[in-house]
């Protein structure tokens, strides 16, 4: 929605804009409640998305938070945690392209550096299942979409 | 294209721990009382057109003929051993950890964030072959292959320069480096060979007998003599 504002401000520039220029903040308007009690709800449970989605990857491959006898818990968390409100502003604000740009492009580099596509594929993956314990169906509808983009640039 | 410092980037004064800030109007500040363009390291920009570049290119070629492509990689060979001292300053700035304790990918990938800001293209970093002393990068979106267009020769120079110079300054040997593949030569994107200079001029002569990227690759990783 950000990125298309600021796309609406730059074309329309002295004249009105036409219905279907407004048509993406319509769609905003409608789902805005939505996309701010989602918000607010990832906020409140963060921290026990991520242990579960933590205890998934174990479970799944305990191997991929250790590489010989160096443990990458920590880094994962910390860059599970960042990835999740990266996500949860990209909901509140409906900003798919600006998630990529701002961030997905980028991270995908660190996380190729690392090798760590695996684990990304994984957490993205569990988070889109976990979120739905938190989140009414119609906010699933809006997150997991995000996550999964999130999954399809990070885990490959 | 950046020159030299110029002043220090506001919002990266204030986010400092911001890694991400790759975006357009993250990555630029337009200083409009100087009339000037820093970017996040505090590199001084300046925006071109594609004429510009045309304008770069053909001139020095009318001036110099067919040494403009070695003038070309010169000139990138010195950008890039500059850049190298200039990364080294802020990637310690901003990781708080020196280059030589970074992991290597992640260093080189860090090196590269701020060309593709500036439009230089994206990359892909192929060291598979590393410990043979060569590597290979993939560079989609040339700054230069594009606007000049399909000529059917390679004309990535400056980029070729800038590789060799780089990587030069930070292995601390003399690299050389040779694109063997071109966006201007009808291909999908840049190919460019990195190594030691004798593998580097086995290349050039390959390429000048009519051998493609595949075949150098296949040559070089079969230990084929280099003359």
């Amino acid at each position: 929605m950000l990125s298309q504002l600021q796309t609406l401000v730059r074309e329309v520039d002295g004249r009105y804009a036409t219905d279907t220029e407004l048509l993406f903040l319509q769609n905003y308007l409608q789902t805005a409640r939505l996309r701010f009690s989602a918000y607010q709800k990832i906020q409140k449970a963060e921290k026990d998305i991520i242990r579960q989605v933590k205890q998934k990857l174990k479970a799944t491959n305990p191997k991929l938070l250790r590489r010989g006898k160096v443990d990458f818990s920590a880094k994962w968390q910390r860059d599970a945690v960042s990835g999740l409100r990266f996500c949860a502003h990209a909901l509140l604000v409906a900003d798919e392209e600006g998630l990529e740009e701002n961030f997905l492009l980028w991270f995908q580099s660190v996380m190729r550096s690392f090798k760590a596509q695996k684990s990304c594929d994984i957490t993205y993956k569990a988070m889109q299942d976990i979120v739905r314990q938190y989140l009414t169906p119609q906010e699933a509808e809006l997150f997991c979409p995000i996550l999964a983009q999130a999954r399809l640039l990070l885990g490959q | 294209m950046d020159t030299p410092s110029v002043r220090a980037h506001t919002l990266r004064q204030k986010y400092p721990q911001k890694h991400n800030h790759y975006n357009f109007a993250d990555f630029f500040q337009f200083n409009e009382s100087e009339g000037t363009i820093a970017d996040w390291n505090g590199s001084r920009n300046i925006l071109t057109s594609e004429d510009f570049i045309i304008g770069l290119l053909e001139g020095l070629e009318e001036e110099v003929g067919a040494a403009s492509a070695a003038v070309m990689y010169s000139i990138g060979v010195e950008w890039g051993k500059q850049d190298s001292l200039f990364f080294d300053q802020w990637f310690e700035r901003e990781y708080k950890v020196s280059p030589q304790q970074a992991n290597l990918m992640f260093l080189l990938e860090t090196w590269w964030w701020p060309f593709t800001a500036q439009g230089w293209g994206r990359w892909e970093i192929d060291m598979a072959d590393r410990q043979q002393g060569f590597m290979f990068i993939n560079l989609f979106d040339s700054a230069v292959a594009r606007t000049l267009g399909d000529v059917g020769k390679p004309v990535c120079y400056l980029y070729a320069g800038l590789y060799a110079g780089f990587f030069t300054e930070m292995v601390r040997k003399q690299l050389s480096c040779i694109e063997i593949q071109c966006y201007s030569m009808g291909e999908t994107y840049c190919k460019f060979l990195l190594g030691a200079k004798e593998r580097i001029d086995a290349a050039a002569f390959w390429l000048n007998e009519g051998a493609t990227a595949i075949d150098i690759e296949k040559r070089l990783r079969s230990g084929e003599p280099l003359s």
